[in-house]
Order: C-alpha cells, then sequence, then structure tokens
C-alpha cells in the first residue's frame, strides 16, 4: 500500500499541494452468525482505501476513494485541494510533524490468519449451545456472533511523518432471552482476543444466559434514594458517554461540562481513569494515532482530579500542548479527531460480594436503556432505564425493571465511593472497568 | 474499467451461476457506487470539508435460511470472481443448487423521487453560503448562544441488484440533509437545541430562508431549555408534539414490526396477528413509497420495489415488515424493507418512513384536553429491546402542561414505557401530521428513516425525572 500512498502523495505535489497526508487502509474480516445451531449469515470481506488530507494555507480539504487506481487517485487529490478552498482558515490547522518513534507492540497474532471458517462457526456454535443448556428458561439465543478482522495502515505525509502497522482481534458476542411466566428478559456477554485460542464461548454464553435469568420475576419498585452498584457492562457505558466530553474538541468548542474544571475534583478521591493507548490487552492499541503521532497513556483523572483531555494535532495546537496520540479516525472515509483509545478505570482488590455485603439497600445494575439518548455529555445530565436486583441487607433480592436511574454525570463520579475488583474488558469502545459503587442515588419507580 | 452504467449482463450473470456453483437457492450481486460530500461549520468556521467515492460489491447466496455474503471493493472480474468463489466456498452443498435465469431488462425508475437541481451541479460556495446563513441566524439570538454547529450532507447512491430469478434493477438515489445544532449557556447550566432537515431530494430542498427557519428553531429549543426545571418523576398523562414524536411508534413499535425479530420470536409483536395492540382509532404505516422521504427509494436494497405497508388498522396488528429471505420463510410477500446501510452489509427488514396516521382533533384541542400532563415537543433519540418491547426516549425539550396549557420548560426527562401498553393508552390523536429525517441503527447498520405523526396523547406514561 506504501506504493499507492507514495503515488498520491506524488500527484498532490504535481498538482501544487505542499503540505499533504495521505492514510491507507487495507483490511480482511469474517464475520458468523449461528441460530438453532445451523449458520444463519457468513459475511467474509475485504475493504481497502485511502484517504487525502490536504492544508492550504491553513484551510484543510479532505477526500476519500476505495478505488486506487491512478486516474481516481488524482481526481481524490484534486477533490481533497478543492475542498480546501471551501474550508475557511484555521490558524491551528497543520500538517502533523515527526513525533518520535512509535512504541513497539504485540497487537497482531498471527495464528488468527491461519484458523479456517470451520473452525470460526464451531466457536459461534459452542457460543450458542452454552447459552441454550445453562438454564431451561433460556428461550432463545438472538444472537450468537463470532467475528474478527485484520487490519493493515498506512500513513505518510510530506512533513516526513511515515508509518504502518498490522493489528487483528477477534471476538463473540451472545445476546440471549429468558423467559418465565410470559416475562421476558435479555442479557448479553462477550469475549475478546488475538486468536480464536484466547476467546472462552462457553463462559460467554452462560453469562449472557444467566444476566438474562437473573431478571426474570422482575417488578417496578418504589422510587428511592439508594446505595448502586453498576456492573462493568452498565459502567462501561457510562464511561462511554463521559469520555465524549473528556475530548479537547468539546472542551475547546464548549461541549464539555470538564471545559472548566481542569485540575479541580471531578469524581471521588479513588477514581483514576486513563486513556491508555498502548495496554497490552487493548484492542484499541496501536503504535500510532491517524495523524501518525505515537499512541501513549494519557491520565485523565488521578485519585478524582481532572489532569487533562485527549488531544489531536490540531487541538493540540489550539491549548499549545502536544498531541496526546488520540487522532483517531473510524476508517480511512473520516477525518482524524480527538477520540478515546483504551479507557481503563483501575480497580481495587475488594470482591463484588463484600460490597454487596456492606449495602443496607440499594440496586445493583445491570442492564441500562438509553444511556446514549439518555444522558447529555454537554449538561451531565441524565435519566435512563435500568433493570437489576435490589440489594437489601447486604444480599442480592428481587428483580427490578422498568425504573429510572437519574442525576447529573459529576454528582455520580463524586459519589464513587467504592471499586471492585471485578474489572473486565467491555468492547464496545474498548474499556476497562470494575463494577463502580455510588451512594445516593435516585431511583424513579411507582 | 468496469462502472455500474457499463457492467455487462455476462459477467453479472457468470457471478450468479459461480456463486450457485456448489449449493444454494438463491444469489444476488448488488453494486454501490455512492459519492457523497460533507461541510461542517463550527466555531464561526467552515471545517474540514471533506467528500469522497466508494465504488464495490457484495455477493449474496441464501441456502434455506443460510446466507452467504461476501464483498469487496475490487469492482473488476477478478474481485467479482473472488466474492463469488467466497460464499460457494462457504455455502452448504446441495446436490440441485438453484439455476440462474438470463437477466431481464434493467427496471429503474427514474422520477419517482424527482430531483430537479443534482447537488453535484451547485457551486460548493453556494453550499458553504448556507451554512454562513444558518449559524448568522443562529448567533442572532445573542450571547446566550456558546456554541453554534451546522451539517450539510450530500449523498448520491447507486446500485444495481441482479439475482438468480433474473431480476436487474438499477436505483439512483439522491440524498440531501441540513443540520443545526446550538449550544447554549446560562449560569453555568447547559442546553443544546437540535433541527434538521433531510429528503430523498435534489438542492432545491435548501434555500436561505428555509435554512435559517431550521437554525431558528434550534436556537429558540437550546434558549427556551434554559429556563427549564428539572422534570419530576412518575406517571403522568403524556402529549407527544407531532413530526419528532414518530419516534415513539418507531421504537415502541416499528422495531418489534421487522420480520428478523418475528421469525426469531424475539419481539412482543409476534405471534399476535389480528390481535388489538394499540387504541381502537390508531392505524399505522411504514412507507417506503413516500416521494421524497429521506427513508424511501424507488426499490428496497434487494430490489423489491417500495411501498406503503399498513401495520395497524384500527388498533388490530395488520402487516409485518419483510425483507426477500424472512418473507420467503413466512410464506409471505417481501414488503419493500429489506435494506442495507451499504454493499459492506447483509440486507435486513428495516422500516422506511413509519407513521401513526393522523386523528380529527387539533393540537390546541389536545392539550387543552389536559389538566395535568407532560408535553414532550422534541425527542433526543431512543431505544428499544424488541423482545421485551421496553423502550427509552431522551426529551430534549419538554414542558409541563398544567390546566391545559404547555407551561414551565422541563429538562433531564426520559420516556420510558413498553410498546403494546402504551399504544393502548393514546387516547387522543390530532390532525397536525409532519414527518421528520433521522438516522436509525440496527446490527451495527445505519439508514435513514423518516418517522411520522401528529400530536397525539397517552393516557399515562411512565416519566423519568431528575426532581
Amino acid at each position: 500500500m506504501f506504493v499507492v500512498v507514495d503515488r498520491a502523495l506524488d500527484l498532490a505535489r504535481a498538482q501544487g499541494a505542499s503540505s499533504v497526508e495521505v492514510y491507507a487502509q487495507r483490511a480482511t474480516s469474517r464475520r458468523i452468525k449461528v441460530y438453532e445451531q445451523q449458520v444463519e449469515e457468513l459475511t467474509a470481506a475485504r475493504r481497502k482505501g485511502i484517504g487525502v488530507r490536504v492544508f492550504t494555507e491553513g484551510a484543510v480539504g479532505y477526500a476519500y476513494t476505495s478505488d486506487t487506481s491512478d486516474a481516481s487517485l488524482a481526481e481524490t487529490v484534486a477533490r481533497a485541494i478543492a475542498n480546501a478552498r471551501v474550508s475557511d482558515s484555521d490558524e491551528f490547522a497543520a500538517l502533523p510533524e515527526p513525533q518520535g518513534a512509535a512504541p513497539q507492540l504485540e497487537i497482531y497474532d498471527p495464528r488468527l490468519a491461519g484458523a479456517s471458517d470451520a473452525d470460526k462457526i464451531e466457536i459461534a456454535l459452542a457460543l450458542e449451545r452454552a447459552a441454550l443448556e445453562h438454564d431451561a428458561r433460556v428461550k432463545t439465543v438472538d444472537t450468537a456472533i463470532y467475528a474478527d478482522g485484520d487490519d493493515e495502515i498506512f500513513i505518510a505525509n510530506t512533513a516526513g511523518v511515515r508509518g504502518s502497522y498490522r493489528t487483528n482481534e477477534c471476538y463473540t458476542f451472545a445476546y440471549v432471552l429468558a423467559e418465565q411466566d410470559g416475562q421476558v428478559e435479555t442479557g448479553d456477554s462477550y469475549s475478546i482476543g488475538r486468536d480464536i485460542s484466547q476467546l472462552e464461548p462457553a463462559r460467554c454464553g452462560a453469562e449472557a444466559a444467566q444476566r438474562a435469568c437473573d431478571l426474570l420475576g422482575a417488578r417496578k419498585c418504589a422510587s428511592m434514594k439508594a446505595t448502586v452498584v453498576l456492573d462493568p457492562f452498565v459502567a462501561a457505558a457510562f464511561i462511554g458517554v463521559l469520555s465524549s466530553a473528556l475530548t479537547a474538541d468539546a472542551v475547546q468548542k464548549g461541549r464539555s461540562l470538564f471545559a472548566t474544571l481542569e485540575g479541580s475534583a471531578v469524581a471521588g478521591t479513588i477514581v483514576n481513569l486513563t486513556d491508555d493507548g498502548v495496554h497490552r490487552d487493548g484492542l484499541a492499541s496501536a503504535p500510532f494515532d491517524g495523524e501518525g503521532t505515537p499512541c501513549r497513556r494519557t491520565p485523565l483523572i488521578e485519585g478524582g482530579v481532572l489532569r487533562g483531555f485527549l488531544y489531536d494535532t490540531y487541538t493540540g495546537r489550539k491549548a499549545g500542548r502536544a498531541s496526546t496520540g488520540n487522532g483517531l479516525r473510524p476508517s480511512y472515509v473520516g477525518t482524524p479527531s480527538p477520540r478515546p483509545t483504551n479507557l481503563v478505570v483501575e480497580g481495587s482488590k475488594t470482591p463484588l460480594a463484600d460490597i454487596i455485603g456492606g449495602v443496607e439497600h440499594g440496586v445493583l445494575v445491570t442492564n441500562a436503556v438509553g444511556v446514549h439518548s439518555g444522558a447529555n455529555p454537554v449538561s451531565g445530565e441524565f435519566s435512563i432505564g435500568i433493570s437489576g436486583r435490589l440489594i437489601e441487607s447486604g444480599r442480592l433480592s428481587t428483580p427490578v425493571r422498568e425504573v429510572t436511574l437519574a442525576g447529573d454525570i459529576i454528582s455520580m463520579l463524586k459519589n464513587i465511593t467504592a471499586l471492585a475488583d471485578d474489572a473486565r474488558w467491555v468492547p464496545s469502545g474498548s474499556i476497562l472497568t470494575p463494577s463502580l459503587v455510588i451512594e445516593g442515588m435516585s431511583i424513579g419507580g411507582v | 474499467m468496469i462502472t455500474i452504467e457499463t457492467i455487462a449482463p455476462d459477467l453479472l450473470e457468470a457471478t450468479l451461476r459461480h456463486a450457485l456453483a456448489a449449493g444454494g437457492d438463491f444469489a444476488e450481486v448488488f453494486i454501490e457506487d455512492r459519492v457523497g460530500l460533507g461541510l461542517r461549520l463550527e466555531d464561526d468556521k467552515i471545517e474540514q470539508t471533506s467528500g469522497g467515492h466508494e465504488f464495490g460489491v457484495a455477493v449474496r447466496l441464501t441456502n434455506g435460511e443460510h446466507t452467504y455474503y461476501a464483498y469487496s471493493d475490487e469492482v473488476d472480474e477478478v474481485g467479482l470472481a473472488d466474492a463469488a468463489g467466497a460464499v460457494a466456498a462457504a455455502a452448504r452443498r446441495n446436490a440441485s443448487p438453484a439455476g440462474v435465469t438470463a437477466l431481464g431488462n434493467a427496471r429503474s425508475e427514474p422520477g419517482r423521487h424527482p430531483v430537479l437541481v443534482p447537488p453535484e451541479s451547485v457551486e460548493v460556495e453556494r453550499k458553504a453560503g448556507l451554512l454562513r446563513a444558518a449559524n448568522e441566524a443562529a448567533r442572532a439570538f445573542g450571547g446566550e448562544v456558546a456554541q453554534v454547529t451546522v451539517g450539510y450532507s450530500e449523498d448520491r447512491q447507486r446500485v444495481l441488484i441482479a439475482n438468480s430469478l433474473g431480476e436487474l434493477v438499477n436505483d439512483d438515489r439522491t440524498r440531501l440533509r441540513f443540520i443545526v445544532n446550538v449550544v447554549t449557556r446560562r449560569d453555568g447550566a447547559i442546553q443544546t437545541g437540535y433541527q434538521s432537515l433531510g429528503e430523498s431530494r435534489g438542492f432545491e430542498l435548501l434555500d436561505e430562508p428555509r435554512v435559517v427557519a431550521v437554525a431558528r428553531e434550534a436556537a429558540e429549543k437550546a434558549i427556551a431549555m434554559l429556563g427549564a426545571k428539572p422534570a419530576p418523576m412518575g406517571t403522568m398523562p403524556v402529549v407527544m408534539a407531532n413530526g419528532f414524536g414518530g419516534t415513539l411508534f418507531h421504537e415502541a413499535c416499528g422495531h418489534g414490526l421487522e420480520a428478523d425479530a418475528i421469525a426469531k420470536n424475539a419481539s412482543i409483536y409476534a405471534g399476535r396477528m389480528g390481535e388489538l395492540v394499540a387504541a381502537a382509532h390508531v392505524s399505522a404505516f411504514d412507507d417506503g413509497s413516500l416521494v421524497n422521504g429521506w427513508g424511501s427509494g424507488a426499490f428496497d436494497d434487494e430490489g423489491v420495489p417500495t411501498g406503503k405497508t399498513m401495520v395497524i388498522e384500527n388498533g388490530r396488528l395488520c402487516g409485518y415488515l419483510y425483507d426477500r429471505l424472512r418473507a420467503r420463510a413466512a410464506g409471505a410477500q417481501p414488503t419493500g424493507n429489506g435494506r442495507r446501510q451499504s454493499f459492506r452489509h447483509v440486507p435486513i427488514p428495516r422500516m422506511t418512513t413509519t407513521y401513526i396516521a393522523p386523528g380529527d382533533a387539533t393540537a390546541d384541542e389536545v392539550i387543552a384536553a389536559t389538566k395535568r400532563g407532560f408535553y414532550a415537543k422534541s425527542l433526543a433519540g431512543g431505544q428499544v429491546e424488541p423482545a421485551s418491547g421496553n423502550f427509552v426516549f431522551g426529551v430534549s425539550e419538554g414542558y409541563l402542561i398544567e390546566n391545559g396549557k404547555v407551561t414551565t420548560p422541563l429538562r433531564g426527562a426520559t420516556l420510558i414505557g413498553s410498546g403494546i401498553d402504551v399504544l393502548k393508552r393514546i387516547d387522543m390523536i390530532a390532525d397536525d401530521f409532519d414527518v421528520r429525517s433521522g438516522m436509525c441503527g440496527k446490527d451495527g447498520q445505519s439508514v435513514p428513516v423518516g418517522t411520522g405523526q401528529a400530536t397525539l396523547r397517552i393516557a399515562e406514561m411512565t416519566v423519568g425525572g431528575t426532581s
């Protein structure tokens, strides 16, 4: 792909552009969905394309194409240059400069490329079986998926940035429906790795089934102020929402509730949140970001104090700081913008059971609906639908559903009083978090 | 070089035969050529204007209820052969795979959703001018306006669909969308207001007065909400405004009518055909043929003509939304709801423009008849679990109704309920029908959908507030 990248750079120079970056992607993937022990859907994919970013006196133009023929490259370069003419000039927009050596990471496991479709189908089947056999109340496994991806990234710019890497990943996902007395509840689970040998389909299927069964018999509960324990799945959904307010982009454009709080206490003193772009086990880890800037660890909250934000080159220049290596792209179709890599909330050594044992009156939340629509990352207010189990005198009791959890994000963070030892990766956003214990939350029931 | 206009029927037929070589009962080639342009204004600046071209092919093979899918962005003899080979290799074998019927004449319906001014024919500076005009209109609301984001996107998607039944379809879709998001600040409180305009139409959709109106509505919303009080928690009558309120039906009912959820018995609407699932005066439709509708096309992404499907008639469930595969399995006719985000996605049953039919009250009468309740003027989005029917919406603009009048703005409210429950409690429907554009996500695929509704009242619903 460097041949294509260099060809695009040459074409851009020939068309008179002097500050140009070319990003190229080549990927393959598999996705296998099974239903009732048959392959329901198998998708084999190949994807490639390039994106060209041109800087003309501070104005940025971008163009992309999936067609890497010479004619298409020339047209794409011309589009990028034309688009730069429409954009307004911005003194902080500039081509990223080389920022030193990128870290060496083990983010590619060559064994995965040797796995056959038959092996992968067997994993998906085992996942579904584990869920079906886990409990007689499992009604159906709505979704049982094995999926993997193998991505190669190439980047070069006229300032001398040049790099490439290859990464892969695979995962299983199960979404299970359980039924009892006409009531249906749902549960899900994941397992992740870089080779199929690291996946745990049996555990994943059984856990999804258990999470659904745990909610059977759920009813509304009375409205109350109570201690809430968010399990890692629900905690990760919240962290995903709040992380968008921790990007420099949101801060500089007045869209972040954290905008003026750098250096202030924003969370309970036990809370440590880090963006870790080089975490050994993080599926979002990479040697460099979508602008070629090396990835790194960036503390966001330390001891409850807000330490900083996530920057790409542009927002870094605007703030007079270096990029934190968070200029990420969704694919070659998109331009870089500050986004989290892997988000890590440090756990503790306290078992979840001990924490629950100390709660007089509360709710263990295992399912949340509407975190993305019911939480406002600008104002920080949220009101979402939850289900889970009541905690009474230190014990899990009746399941509850159709109740709401409401508050604002900063009060919630400040009221985090304990963390459990059950930290795990939740792949939607690549977030590693334990269960979070929060005091004094408003629960809306009947 | 192959283009979507010049690809030879022989090559398509050969690809279909190759896919069906070892097994299968249906094969399809989907080719997509897509050109897009996006402009975005924020902080008073037009930033990172971006556009591009994607050209790709997907080959799909089915065998009973099994689907094999391969896609590639190499649209040439080699790319087509690789994709066909990949599905043939993965497919379950059977002794006599389906044959390939010779492709008939290509069908297309130019003019079903008229495009008078192709967006690509318009100078990009004019588009930039609309962004600036909208920005100024929103900024004119004064110092409380902290940020204005304006987005413009145009998308021309041409698709070719050829299948082993001998069908060959071309569809040419142009979509245009304009959005404004305003952030306001007062004494540390932050609020947002959003408004959009989106249709399957050319540049004639937009002119300065129209984009200025969109910007003003977004700004008015964001300013009104600055004075908002925390919403109460509890059960009360809820009046849903027209337009955006249609998200209610989309979430509470629409997803549960999609035939994949029905086939897996993962919907509360499964097995209830003919039963009362809504109040007796409620009728509802999905209409992919709505002229110039944001969620419309002449054909769906399987080459089936779009149409208007009645799903609820006077409260009784009377229709599901099918793609080809689920229709075949259920012995039903496809309804033109087989949609995909792009060639990189397997078609699945999706809504197009879904709505509850209007009634004959006026919106004022509906509000006047409500002693105390919640008025949901615009919704921020919602989520549903089709299996349980439980849904949640965020309310981005809400008000208290007191003694038949809309009074205090309320913030931070969500509406929580369960599909059939809520539909059965609709007790008033007004006549001010309107449709809004949105993007709907399902199974990792995002497609344009319209949601429509007149102002209506739900006699009792759970409002989750923060107060």
